[in-house]
């Protein structure tokens, strides 16, 4: 089915109702939803990514498959969601996991409301105050589908004042499925989180996915977001530094090969007087891969003495590809430290004679270039667990093979 | 082992070398001076393979074949080694990687034993040494945040594991202190054999008082105007190459 982009954003509009109104959901959830507009093809926003796939009619059924490639634990502390709904949970003292959590502050997107509509047992994990979680915990969001289909997993993580915690947020997805999720992470005083966006669904499944860091209080999050490309991704990441003495640090990787997209949509919300951000991502496209970037830092007029970077840098691998990357900077303070910068470049030929001139061979130079665009970055991963896994991952992808457990298609 | 005939090449199309002859024997150390801009540089890169230097005539053989034929990489595998004025960073990717990867290509086409993890990190661990190189400089990404001096000695430390047949090295001692270059000197020294030839691009004498070589070549204009033994970098120390070039040298 082909649909124009407006009758396509009705459509989705009239089947996300549809599905809230069968849900029992009412109030401020379905009264946000009503009111949202789904993107169409002049809708500023959405200009690099288009909703067609969606055309298939993912949002007129509920995912259901068997997720038959679950992920390994990276950690003793492990809780699985599947297709939406919570399937195990095992927890360290000092978190515990209810199903009733604050309203999520800073909900933009149509999808986002969508999911806030419809996810009745939202996954609440709370870590209490004062309290050091050693191991990360490993959340486990997986969907299967077979057809097109769609959930809605719902995460929200929050740490008390002067708590301390590492999460890894881990998506896997199979066949049709299309993943609308939301997480929320909200920080009060003290609060130190180590955050990880793992996002490695099948290239024929779909994410469209909100989070937001809520940073209440004075405390320190650093988020590590590393994805490769799908049939359809969209990550709209949202950070609101909203308490003096705040500190945010977000680094990114993505990888787009064959027909995969990507679309990363990031800002960060500088409210307050003397709060630090650093955004620092790294594309790579190959064949005719297509990937998105859009860095916005918005610096309010009462945010004096606000430090806030952001870098952005891309490797085009072949002609075909598209990288589409925007800084933007919106500053209402002139006490103020903003610095930004985007590139999008092909593989330095410098470097490359360099490792040619010592005998390696082209392609293996190649190779290795990438790899070394995005290692510098995995090499900084703080939790040996999750470099383990993801580097051969993002290996595999930048060698363009098929990683191990996958079958060649 | 090294026969460079008339040699002719552009750098990004501009003419640079203009019928350069050259020939090197194994167990020679030749240096090959001159003022700047004469082609010293070029003829280094141009014997290595970087890309937009071209020869557009005659010939530069390496053991009988010609040089042009090659990749660059195929250069390394038949046992040519440059030494970079100035090595390039590559972060991301570690040196012990770089250097595995290096030697694997090098030693297979060379039909060299390989050298399993353990033993290549031991002979590196022991090049490191010889270089006055921290050992943990191999974890870091290739030249990465290195100093001018560390880069360079981390090139003598590459060469001494790739063990090449002709070494070219360019420009060396620039931004060297005394203690770097000495140290530098005595890796290039620890390679002479009667097998293997050496090739010094430099500027000034200074670094031929601790590599002494067999024969000075003055390069000028993209030729070479004057050939003699290592008195001839002396008597360079002493005039300037405006005795032979006929020109004031502002440097």
């Amino acid at each position: 089915m082909s649909l124009s982009a407006s009758s396509l954003a009705q459509e989705l509009k009239t089947q996300a109702l549809a599905n809230a109104q069968r849900s029992g959901s009412e109030g401020d959830a379905l009264a946000a939803l009503e009111a949202a507009n789904f993107p169409e093809r002049k809708t500023e926003r959405w200009k690099y990514t288009s909703l067609q796939a969606l055309a298939d009619g993912h949002l007129n059924a509920i995912a259901d498959g068997e997720i038959s490639q679950p992920l390994p634990a990276l950690s003793e502390h492990v809780v699985t969601i599947n297709n939406g709904q919570l399937v195990s949970h095992n927890l360290p003292d000092g978190v515990t996991l209810s199903h009733d959590g604050p309203a999520i502050n800073g909900l933009q997107t149509p999808f986002a409301f969508y999911n806030s509509a419809v996810a009745s047992q939202p996954v609440v994990l709370t870590v209490a105050a004062n309290t050091r979680i050693e191991q990360p915990i490993h959340v486990q969001i997986q969907s299967a589908s077979d057809a097109p289909a769609h959930c809605n997993p719902r995460l929200v993580v929050v740490l008390n004042q002067g708590a301390e915690a590492a999460v890894i947020e881990h998506y896997h997805g199979q066949g049709e499925a299309l993943t609308n999720a939301v997480t929320a992470l909200v920080t009060a005083d003290n609060a130190q989180l180590t955050h990880y966006r793992l996002q490695g669904e099948q290239a024929s499944s779909l994410h469209i996915g909100t989070l937001i860091i809520d940073q209440q209080g004075i405390s320190k999050v650093d988020s590590y977001q590393l994805m490769t490309g799908n049939r359809l991704r969209r990550n709209d990441v949202r950070a609101l530094v909203s308490k003096s003495g705040a500190e945010l640090n977000m680094k990114g990787i993505f990888v787009v090969r064959d027909k995969t997209h990507v679309d990363n949509q990031l800002c960060v919300e500088h409210s307050v007087p003397n709060c630090e951000s650093d955004q620092n991502f790294k594309g790579l496209a190959g064949e005719n891969g297509k990937a998105v970037f859009n860095g916005r830092i918005h610096i309010h007029p009462g945010a004096s003495g606000t430090n806030a970077e952001l870098s952005n840098k891309n490797l085009l691998l072949n002609p075909g590809a598209e990288i589409n990357t925007k800084p933007e900077l919106e500053i209402y303070n002139d006490d103020v430290k903003c610095a930004h910068g985007t590139t999008v470049g092909q593989l330095d030929a410098m470097q490359q004679f360099y490792l040619q001139s010592r005998g390696i061979p082209a392609a293996e130079a190649k190779r290795m270039l990438s790899l070394g665009f995005v290692n510098e970055l995995l090499m900084t991963l703080p939790h040996e667990k999750v470099a383990e896994w993801a580097t051969p991952w993002l290996e595999a992808e930048l060698a363009h093979t098929t990683p191990a457990g996958e079958s060649a298609a | 082992m090294l026969e460079i005939r008339d040699l002719h090449a552009t750098v990004a199309d501009k003419p640079i070398l203009k019928g350069l002859n050259l020939t090197v024997k194994p167990g020679e150390v030749h240096a090959i001076m001159g003022p700047n801009g004469s082609g010293k540089s070029t003829l280094a890169n141009v014997l290595a393979g970087r890309d937009n230097y071209a020869i557009t005539g005659g010939e530069a053989l390496f053991e009988g074949n010609s040089l042009a034929d090659l990749e660059p990489e195929e250069r390394a595998q038949a046992g040519l080694f440059l030494a970079f004025q100035y090595p390039v960073e590559i972060p991301g990717v570690s040196n012990m990687e770089f250097l595995k990867a290096a030697l694997e290509s090098v030693r297979g086409a060379q039909g060299k034993e390989e050298w399993d993890s353990v033993t290549l990190l031991r002979q590196a661990r022991a090049a490191c040494k010889q270089v006055n190189l921290d050992a943990s400089f191999l974890k870091r990404g290739v030249n990465e945040g290195f100093s001018g001096g560390e880069k360079k000695r981390n090139e003598i430390m590459q060469m001494l594991l790739m063990e090449p047949k002709l070494a070219l090295l360019d420009e060396t001692d620039s931004g060297l202190d005394i203690d770097a270059l000495q140290t530098v000197a005595k890796g290039v020294n620890s390679l002479r054999s009667p097998e293997r030839g050496i090739v010094l691009v430099t500027h000034y004498q200074r670094l031929l008082d601790y590599i002494v070589p067999d024969f000075v070549h003055v390069l000028s204009n993209g030729q070479i105007i004057k050939s003699g033994g290592k008195e001839l970098a002396h008597e360079l120390e002493e005039k300037g190459y405006g005795w032979l070039t006929g020109e004031e040298e502002s440097a």
